[in-house]
């Protein structure tokens, strides 16, 4: 796929807060534990954290702290907590679908897909699964990088809520990731029906276009996407620098600029964008400015071997030679660790 | 018409002997053939020929259900005149068998006659003929590539096949017969090897040999892709580490040293495709390896006998927004006649086949996308590749053989092909067409195409090419192109030089212009092509002046040279201008 653009879909976002909100759970009462719970839902996680410890420790089994306690370290991105406290539930609430569908979630963000999926079977066969237990079952073979799976699941998911946009979403990028663009397009379309000024469907679909050789139709789409976030509090980079990238490449440079410096404006810690701009700079011959972008776009991602190479690029042209040979030589170490770099499974 | 145009130009005898060295002889105007041009005006480009010629081969993969990676990468092929008969012969790499599953270590080899690489002689009237077992030549092991080089300079050309587990090199005993000397010459190597390149490195006038390796592999049994029956892949070459090429230096007693790490070439690359080139004219010949997924190198020659790889700096070893890709074949030719040899490296669908133009200051631009290339190849993968010019209009198209890796593809992406028609790009001298579509039947056949070699078979002027498949049969593609262009065939005679002239750099001139060629055998993937330098003329029946620069340095210069002929070229002893013929 056009691994160049920018990362639309990150796999994981809301998926926390979605998840908890969702989460099926039951309370009992307990000094400790009545405390902590009063504090979580105060939104402060870290001494609801230490209240549900307490209360665990004070009477161990009697409550679900330990529930809530691992719901609190979700919440504090403490994943490794939330499973040592969840595997310590299990052992005595074998039968607690809750706590296997909150291990499952917590596995899959600790990006241990095999055993993620092992949870949730097991939780699945406890209670049914819901859309969005379906959707993290979806990513889970995401990250197996079994997309055949993963749709599956997603189209699960989707069949059983309908109104799910976060499951279009997910299910509209694997169809992109497998350039299925036909179901790709519906699926961010079915979106677009939900929600009419979905910016992120709208870029997807913008996407889709580029892919599909309709760059005017992805331009328009961006421009779309762009115009509806206009008023919103906190726009996204994402169509700018998808509409910057391909202006650029269709060789319209003057229009190609703003696009992309709102981008960076909107997320100036995101390398892609810097980059992106970075190289804008260097074909236009702003050599000051892509130096400035460059270099920081390799601070923010010292192991983007794309970012070093463009640097290398800049430097060769602005005759730094050592420093471009030095980049160039990151460059090369960077794609040589790379070539070799994944991890074969055995046919057992 | 181009033969009537042919005929019109009797052998031409040289008015006076230069020196000893010095001959230019005409060796044949076109030959009234068996398979001379049949259809005028039908559209049919290349026409499949395989079966009227005589050539009855099929590659032997064996498949498994494993999905061992040696299965989908073979074979090559190799054109070249064995027996200095005027006439190209062919050579076909075959596989061997392997069991399912097929024990980690196991170095596979051929059982029986099916699995026999196979040489075949093209006989007077164009059809072929297979001669392996007179000429010793049923090779052993599993086999990838094939190089083509006179390496002792007697004169006869001799074979280096490629192999997993281990190569050979065939001497030509110059009785039509080959001996395997690999064991005294010191070049059997190990490992899995794939192209291979005869080539001067040092100027010493003797052919050295670069062996480039692809990955650091075994028979594992590994599960890639989705774990669902029928859906097992061939793992991605990230799975395994990349391997140095061999590289044996020529000691001129039939024996050779390896000596990749002393001359700079031990860096450890996924090599499958390599083409030479002086890309910076400096007199040194230089080189390109494309690599499978990683970056690309581009080897500059420093003069001295060591090398150092510039890809990098030279923005030739990724795409242009920095990225790698599955670098296969390669070859490396001026196509904008500007003096400046530039790049073509084939590669996997969704990435476009890399073009990068010359820039004639030690950088190359990358210029698949405003050339052409990158639009009309982003849904195929390829793999041998060359520049050649089909029409004898002086510009040089592509001709490429495609076909996925992956022969589950279609499975998870729907709308890409295991099995692909040829692609032939027309050069039209501001960029590349794809014309295959008005070609012929040919480029309506969906092959898993692999290894490609070139060369005027039935010597008309037009170049031919023959195709291999992965598990398939392999295709001899006549050129039937109808065209009244003129054109040029040299074939140069190394004396100080080696004698194959590899490295040599031509500069042929016209009313029209300049076109400039590197004398190789090496280049697409996997494959040997004919070593003759083909030129087309377009309408100009005259070459004004043809300039050599020989491997040794000497300059040779020849003027007023009538197109439509095969022309032999002697190295002369010291830097000469002839007289008009």
């Amino acid at each position: 796929m056009k691994g160049r653009r920018a990362n639309t879909g990150s796999w994981l976002p809301l998926v926390v807060v979605l998840f908890l909100c969702g989460f099926r759970g039951s309370a009992q009462s307990s000094g400790a534990f009545d405390r902590g719970l009063a504090e979580f839902r105060a939104g402060n996680y870290p001494s609801a954290a230490a209240l549900f410890t307490d209360a665990e420790a004070a009477s161990p089994g009697a409550t679900d702290a330990l529930l809530y306690q691992a719901k609190s370290l979700v919440h504090l991105q403490d994943f490794a907590g939330a499973e040592r406290a969840l595997r310590s539930y299990v052992l005595s609430h074998r039968d607690s679908a809750d706590a296997l569908y909150m291990l499952g979630f917590v596995l899959h963000r600790e990006n241990r897909p095999a055993e993620s999926l092992a949870s949730y079977t097991q939780a699945a066969a406890i209670t049914r699964p819901t859309a969005d237990d379906l959707k993290i079952v979806g990513l889970d073979y995401v990250l197996l990088a079994d997309y055949a799976d993963a749709i599956k699941w997603l189209e699960k998911a989707a069949t059983l809520d309908e109104t799910n946009q976060d499951v279009w979403y997910y299910l509209g990028r694997a169809y992109y990731s497998k350039a299925r663009f036909l179901e790709a397009r519906k699926a961010f379309l079915k979106i677009l029906e939900l929600d009419p000024h979905n910016v992120r469907a709208e870029n997807n679909l913008g996407l889709i276009f580029e892919s599909s050789g309709e760059p005017a139709a992805a331009i328009d789409a961006y421009r779309r996407a762009i115009a509806w976030q206009e008023q919103t509090l906190r726009p996204s980079e994402q169509p700018y620098v998808n509409l910057g990238n391909l202006l650029m490449e269709q060789g319209q440079t003057k229009e190609a600029i703003e696009p992309l410096e709102k981008a960076v404006a909107l997320a100036p810690n995101n390398a892609f964008c810097r980059l992106t701009l970075g190289v804008y700079y260097r074909k236009v011959g702003q050599m000051e400015g892509a130096q400035r972008e460059l270099e920081r776009a390799t601070q923010l991602e010292p192991d983007n071997a794309v970012a070093h190479y463009q640097l290398g690029r800049l430097y060769k042209e602005i005759h730094a030679l050592d420093r471009a040979q030095a980049e160039f030589d990151r460059t090369a170490e960077l794609q040589t660790r790379a070539a070799g770099s994944q991890s074969a499974r055995p046919n057992h | 018409m181009k033969r009537q145009r042919a005929k019109e130009n009797q052998p031409i005898r040289l008015k006076r002997l230069l020196c000893f060295w010095f001959t230019l002889v005409p060796l044949l105007t076109a030959q009234n053939t068996a398979t001379a041009s049949s259809a005028p005006g039908s559209g049919e480009t290349f026409v499949d020929a395989t079966q009227r010629l005589g050539v009855n081969f099929r590659y032997q993969a064996s498949h498994t259900s494993r999905k061992y990676l040696l299965e989908t990468m073979g074979a090559g092929v190799a054109l070249f005149d064995y027996d200095n008969d005027g006439r190209l012969d062919m050579y076909l790499v075959n596989g061997a068998p392997l069991s399912d599953p097929t024990p980690k270590g196991t170095v596979p080899q051929k059982t029986d006659s099916q699995y026999w690489n196979r040489l075949y002689h093209q006989k007077a009237d164009g059809t072929f003929e297979d001669v392996t077992e007179k000429a010793s030549l049923e090779g052993t092991g599993y086999g990838m590539g094939v190089a083509v080089g006179d390496y002792d300079n007697d004169g006869f050309e001799d074979l280096y096949v490629t192999a997993y587990g281990g190569n050979k090199l065939y001497h030509n005993n110059r009785n039509g017969t080959f001996t395997d000397v690999t064991q005294k010459a010191g070049v059997g190597g190990g490992g899995w090897s794939t192209s291979a390149a005869w080539v001067d490195l040092d100027r010493d006038g003797f052919l050295d040999l670069l062996v480039l390796r692809y990955l650091d592999w075994d028979f594992d049994d590994v599960w890639c892709g989705e774990h669902k029956q029928g859906y097992r892949a061939y793992c991605h070459p990230d799975y395994f580490k990349p391997i140095s090429p061999l590289v044996f230096h020529n000691n001129k007693d039939g024996t050779f040293t390896e000596v990749a790490q002393k001359i700079g070439l031990g860096k450890a690359g996924k090599g499958l495709g390599i083409a030479i080139a002086d890309y910076d004219r400096d007199g040194h010949i230089d080189f390109f390896v494309a690599n499978d997924s990683m970056v690309e190198f581009l080897y500059h020659n420093k003069g001295d006998g060591t090398f150092e790889d510039f890809g990098l700096a030279s923005e030739v070893a990724v795409d242009t927004d920095g990225r790698t890709y599955a670098g296969m074949g390669v070859d490396f030719a001026d196509y904008n006649n500007d003096g400046w040899p530039d790049i073509v490296v084939t590669d996997l669908a969704n990435q476009r086949y890399a073009l990068y133009q010359n820039n004639g200051d030690g950088s190359f631009s990358y210029s698949s996308n405003t050339a052409g290339i990158g639009q009309m190849t982003m849904a195929h993968s390829g793999w041998g590749v060359r520049f050649f010019d089909y029409d004898n209009d002086g510009w040089k198209d592509l001709l490429i053989a495609q076909g996925h890796d992956l022969d589950t593809i279609e499975l998870n992406f729907p709308n890409l092909h295991y099995r692909e028609p040829m692609l032939l790009a027309r050069n039209t001298g501001r960029g590349f067409v794809d014309v295959s579509a008005q070609s012929g039947n040919i480029f309506r056949q969906g092959w898993v195409s692999r290894g490609m070699a070139m060369g005027d078979l039935d010597n008309d002027g037009r170049l031919d090419a023959v195709v291999t498949t992965n598990d398939g049969k392999i295709h001899v593609l006549h050129n039937e192109t109808v065209t009244r262009n003129h054109w040029m065939l040299l074939k140069l005679v190394g004396h100080n030089s080696n004698r194959d002239a590899i490295g040599a750099e031509v500069k042929l001139v016209t009313a029209s212009g300049p076109q400039y060629a590197t004398v190789s055998t090496a280049s697409s993937y996997l494959s040997a092509s004919d070593k003759r330098v083909h030129f087309g003329l377009g309408q100009e029946s005259t070459a004004q002046r043809i300039e050599i620069r020989w491997p040794s340095g000497i300059r040779q210069t020849l003027k007023d040279i009538p197109a439509d002929q095969i022309l032999q070229i002697d190295e002369p002893a010291t830097s000469s201008t002839s007289p008009k013929p």
